[in-house]
């Protein structure tokens, strides 16, 4: 279903719609949505609360599909996969980091990086290549026996990314990722997806609420009650604090 | 990493509320295996008795009724008998011990040839049928007894009228505990005719070998014929039937007391089964982020089930350490009650009772598993995004 030799946009909606009922209430959240993002594109996406900024990241991850209108990743229109087909797509395409890191406490840093392996068919010496690599691009090698509890807010995030990169996917997607982190840890892991993004060329989608962290973005894209209201390609203010 | 390890981690996550089920789970089964144990043990009886074509002979009447002695010689002459033998139970009071062990009134000189498979020295045997005041017993009721050869043994007379001074002169191996201690029917009958006790000349049953090659039915029906015109006619039926007899009268006892065994394991089903619910749900959004990484629905149900199967497994585990322990100092106490050591026991059924643990794990963690699996990845991550 999905071409590995593909080579057009990474990202393409059209004309996407989203609603969701309660009872018997439809609710509009997206509407109108057209947009594309190709390989290497760092893009930030912004809006109040309720703009539907994390459903149509979710629509980009594969989480949820469209009311209306088609969301392509990779070439592979998500719309029409089945729930089993997505799961084994979003470990392959799929990189995800969470406001609240959201690692496993049961697991140390570095099997929590090593989970999306144990999906995969590498073998234990081929994940444990895997896992160190992506250690060392966060630069938690000597913390990867430590388990969440002993880690500090940023540690764990960048413990999140690592798992992000792991398995080396097309797209990571970020929701609100410097959330829930002080000045220093948030301006720290900014400026790990900007390495990410221009020394290993991750196309990366970010949800925010703010623009310090946007200015890391090479792209803006403004949400207002469910429609693109601005898209701003903007050279990377590579010292921005958050 | 495997996942396996990942199971168990999750299992040791919450060390009380895991400790607590797996005690819960792990009484439930002691009790199952004690109860199992138990009737295993009353119908061992039957199975046992029931290689050896062996028939009892009792009055219509039951226990309660007469079987003058002279039908044993009777018996003997039957076709299809081997060797015929009185056996009445004496139910004596040793020093002050009231059911201390089985005592049986015999006869030495043919009751190991009814019951060949049991063991015993030829000087002992000998010694057992040259002494009328001779007795001999299952080894380990001798070992449980602390008895010597040669140990006197005074038994007191409950409905007989007359005690015991017996003396014992040798112990037998017989494949399973009896419990038992065997002494001459004539001693007892001559003390019996002393005190001019109505008592005397019954043979209380008879019990006989008979020939492999015929139907043990048909040497029953052929006694029971010979005897129905008499003044004592007679019921006679093979060993197992007659263990039958014996586990049907407390029958129902059993069905009972197994039914509330099966409700207890149930109500502990439950309570497992909502620890696991609550633990998922305390797990909602980790299960989620499991789903969003690319485990599938059915990763995630194998994952809930087996960690709930592995709490139930080690409950089980615990559960049949228990029971056994218990089984084993009930042996000890109730040699009657519980006539084999859990050796004796120990086999298949042990499997049966770690496939109920599983059973306990399986039914308590598939619902959580099922909603864990259905679960929505939006709705999971919504709690904290």
């Amino acid at each position: 279903m999905t071409n590995s030799n593909y080579e057009g946009p990474i990202v393409q909606i059209q004309n996407v719609t989203k609603e969701f009922r309660r009872a018997q209430f439809v609710i509009p959240v997206l509407s109108g949505i057209n947009l594309t993002l190709n390989r290497g594109d760092f893009m930030a996406l912004m809006g109040p609360s309720g703009s539907g900024k994390t459903t149509l990241l979710n629509l980009v991850a594969g989480l949820d599909k469209p009311t209306t209108g088609s969301v392509e990743v990779c070439g592979t229109n998500l719309g029409l996969a089945s729930e089993g087909t997505l799961s084994r797509w979003r470990s392959q395409h799929i990189g995800f980091i969470f406001q609240l890191y959201n690692l496993i406490p049961v697991l140390t840093a570095y099997e929590n990086i090593e989970l999306p392996l144990t999906l995969t068919k590498l073998n234990r010496r081929q994940r444990d290549e895997h896992v160190k690599a992506a250690l060392e691009v966060v630069g938690l090698t000597d913390r990867m026996n430590h388990y969440p509890r002993q880690l500090s807010g940023g540690q764990e995030q960048r413990v999140s990314i690592a798992r992000a990169i792991v398995t080396d996917p097309t797209l990571i997607v970020a929701d609100e990722p410097t959330g829930d982190l002080d000045a220093k840890s948030g301006s720290e892991i900014l400026e790990l997806m900007r390495r990410l993004n221009e020394e290993f060329q991750k196309t990366i989608i970010m949800v925010t609420h703010d623009p310090n962290a946007a200015a890391r973005s090479k792209r803006i894209l403004h949400l207002e009650k469910g429609i693109l209201v601005g898209d701003t390609s903007r050279p990377v203010l590579s010292g921005a604090t958050t | 990493m495997k996942t396996l390890q990942y199971i168990w981690r999750n299992v040791m996550r919450n060390k009380l509320r895991s400790s607590l089920t797996v005690l819960s789970v792990g009484f439930s089964l002691a009790l199952m295996t004690i109860l199992h144990g138990y009737t295993a043990m009353q119908d061992q009886w039957g199975i046992e008795a029931s290689k050896h074509h062996r028939i009892v002979v009792m009055s219509t009447m039951g226990f309660s009724g007469d079987v003058p002695i002279a039908n044993v010689d009777r018996v003997r002459g039957m076709e299809g008998v081997i060797a015929a033998v009185p056996y009445a139970w004496y139910g004596g009071v040793y020093k002050d011990q009231q059911m201390a062990f089985a005592q049986f009134a015999t006869d030495p000189k043919a009751v190991f040839d009814v019951w060949p498979e049991y063991k015993i020295e030829a000087d002992q045997l000998k010694a057992f049928q040259d002494d009328r005041q001779a007795c001999v017993a299952d080894h380990r009721l001798a070992e449980r007894m602390k008895w010597k050869i040669g140990e006197r043994i005074p038994l007191q007379g409950t409905f007989y009228t007359f005690n015991l001074d017996l003396r014992l002169v040798g112990t037998f191996e017989a494949p399973q505990n009896t419990d038992s201690l065997w002494f001459n029917w004539f001693y007892l009958d001559e003390g019996l005719l002393g005190k001019s006790s109505e008592m005397a000349g019954n043979a209380g049953t008879i019990f006989a070998k008979t020939n492999e090659g015929l139907e043990e039915a048909t040497v029953c029906k052929a006694i029971d014929e010979r005897f129905s015109s008499s003044e004592n006619p007679t019921r006679t039926q093979t060993e197992s039937a007659f263990a039958q007899m014996f586990a049907d009268m407390v029958g129902n006892i059993q069905l009972f007391i197994l039914v509330i065994g099966l409700a207890v394991v149930f109500s502990l089903t439950l309570v497992a089964a909502t620890t696991m619910a609550m633990s998922m749900r305390e797990r909602t959004t980790e299960v989620a982020v499991l789903k969003a990484i690319g485990f599938s629905k059915l990763r995630v149900l194998w994952m809930v089930l087996g960690e709930s199967c592995w709490i139930a497994l080690l409950g089980g585990l615990l559960g049949i350490g228990i029971g056994s322990l218990c089984l084993e100092g009930l042996h000890s106490i109730s040699s009657q009650l519980f006539p084999f050591s859990i050796v004796d026991m120990a086999g298949p059924w042990m499997f049966v009772l770690l496939a109920v643990a599983a059973g306990i794990g399986l039914v308590s963690g598939i619902v959580p598993a099922i909603r864990a699996a259905q679960l929505s990845v939006i709705d999971g991550l919504r709690r904290v995004i």
